[in-house]
């Protein structure tokens, strides 16, 4: 592992830095799936299941504040939900250090907690889950019902929504306990317009709180109108950091 | 929208994967509590939805569960050798065997097949475990009620010597506890510990004397005997069969069980915490 740096001493005037990313390295074992036939395996030994090391995040350093969204731009499979996955601490890293300011709050796709319950126990145990207390969940439920706009069908298995439906929840459930700093991995792209737009005006207001933003999206409008700032990950690489606006168009160019 | 946040997170930058402290730990664990307790209990309303006598199953399943093994055993196999109420000595290894069986299973389980929470929300892993554990327990009350109908039925006197099983309940909740954790963490490196399972309770049954009664196979002071005494399954059975039947009760039995309940929890619960960060990623 190579130095860590502590956090850059803040400014008066700056907010503080809420999450400090240094020289995160993640790599995956992965076990790859050939396909052998019977025989194919008899001949190799049965050594069919070979292993891939994948390179997902490489010494990537960032730092984000509070009251500030960033937005995380790269191609499929760049180490975006991996970097993120990772500052949830849902993820381990190889080498370097990832500090969080508060709790961290993880919004991904096909966010369904336990997809054969109903959307209502879903509620409940993620509520449960992340310990707030059943009355706590309660007080929060009609706004739940209210915001995902699902009313009956609450009492139906989570794997029968669609998955605007099941966005539209999960979206409830990660934000049922405001987080400090809130991790959206493409979880709006699947809703309808009027979804993506409360749910952006619900992020609007977190950071706006002083709480941090970061935000993985292939819609690079939803980025330059929420994010002032944005990285580009290429490959598990930092290829670039700076103005949102400057670095979807340098993206944009590049694919 | 937003409950009011406790602060349990440092408000200050803190490396987002230090390892937490096992008093922290706890503490959290022990602030899931009632997450634990609503999923147990849904879990048990929702197995029965199904079925047109709905939750009387609970109480079915472990009478016709006797039932079969009495017949095949007692009636067609005759290994009630040595016993009085073979029924009753039947229905309390049964329960008390299954009960360790059915956690261990679920507990099995308890890791892969909740990614999509373990994917989502970071929380005390050990919570999924315990979740079983408590379930199966809960789920259990229902055979011992079934035993003492049993017992009352095949003409036992009611006696103090009954409420043995709560103590005896406990300490093998301990136990099933450090089962589950175990469990756990192997089915998150080979998925296939839950295919080797039954097989192995299928052993347990058989070297435990669930269905047949030890000392009248075994000689008292032989090196089998010994085995037995270090097999924690045959302790608690012992236990739950004196406390159920009477007779004389082994010290050495009680010791075993107990010594085993606390050691496996405490190792278990260490080798599952061990790997707290791979669980997001099965």
């Amino acid at each position: 592992m190579s130095e860590v740096a502590p956090a850059t001493v803040e400014a008066d005037a700056a907010p503080p830095v809420s999450v400090n990313v240094v020289h995160a390295d993640i790599r995956y074992r992965v076990f790859q799936d050939n396909f052998l036939s019977a025989r194919q395996m008899v001949s190799r030994g049965f050594r069919g299941r070979q292993s891939v090391d994948v390179h997902a995040v490489d010494d990537v350093s960032f730092q984000v504040r509070a009251g500030e969204a960033l937005g995380i731009v790269g191609s499929n499979g760049s180490g975006k939900s991996s970097l993120l996955r990772a500052i949830a601490g849902l993820q381990s890293l190889t080498s370097g250090l990832i500090e969080v300011r508060g709790r961290t709050g993880l919004l991904g796709v096909g966010a369904a907690l336990k997809p054969a319950l109903s959307g209502y126990r879903n509620v409940m145990l993620g509520g449960l889950a992340m310990g707030l207390t059943r009355e706590e969940i309660d007080a929060e439920m009609e706004g739940v019902i209210e915001f995902s706009g699902l009313g009956d069908a609450m009492g139906r298995p989570m794997q029968t929504y669609s998955s605007g439906m099941q966005a539209r929840l999960a979206f409830s459930i990660a934000t049922l306990r405001v987080p400090e700093i809130l991790l959206i991995d493409e979880a709006l792209a699947v809703g309808d317009m009027e979804f993506r737009t409360r749910s952006l005006e619900r992020v609007n207001q977190i950071r706006d709180e002083a709480g941090t933003v970061i935000m993985v999206s292939h819609s690079l409008k939803e980025i330059t109108d929420s994010c002032s700032r944005a990285i580009w990950l290429d490959q598990g690489v930092l290829r670039m950091e700076g103005p949102a606006v400057d670095v979807v168009a340098a993206y944009e160019e590049s694919v | 929208m937003s409950a009011t946040s406790r602060g349990d997170f440092p408000p200050e930058l803190h490396d987002a994967h230090a390892a937490m402290r096992l008093g922290p730990y706890l503490r959290d664990l022990w602030e899931r509590r009632s997450y634990v307790w609503y999923e147990s209990v849904s879990e048990l309303r929702s197995r029965q939805v199904t079925n047109v006598l709905g939750n009387l199953w609970h109480l079915l399943n472990p009478a016709l569960n006797i039932f079969v093994y009495f017949l095949i055993f007692g009636l067609l196999l005759k290994v009630d050798r040595g016993v009085d109420n073979f029924i009753l000595f039947l229905s309390t290894g049964l329960f008390i065997f299954q009960l360790t069986q059915k956690t261990t299973t679920d507990g099995a389980r308890s890791i892969v097949s909740n990614k999509g929470l373990l994917r989502a929300i970071k929380f005390p892993r050990a919570m999924l475990p315990v979740t079983g554990a408590v379930t199966e327990m809960l789920s259990a009350l229902s055979s011992f009620a079934v035993l003492f109908v049993i017992a009352l039925l095949t003409g036992e006197t009611p006696s103090p010597r009954w409420l043995v099983l709560v103590p005896l309940l406990a300490v093998q909740f301990v136990f099933n506890l450090g089962a589950s954790f175990i469990a756990a963490r192997l089915t998150t490196h080979f998925v296939d510990v839950i295919q080797i399972l039954p097989f192995f309770f299928r052993l347990v049954l058989y070297a435990s004397g669930v269905i047949f009664n030890v000392t009248s196979y075994v000689d008292e002071g032989s090196g089998v005997r010994v085995l037995f005494v270090l097999n924690p399954m045959y302790c608690f059975i012992t236990i739950g069969r004196w406390a159920m039947m009477g007779g004389d009760l082994d010290l050495w039995v009680v010791l075993s069980g107990t010594v085993w309940s606390f050691a496996l929890c405490v190792g278990g619960f260490l080798f599952f915490r061990a790997a707290e960060e791979r669980y997001a990623r099965v």
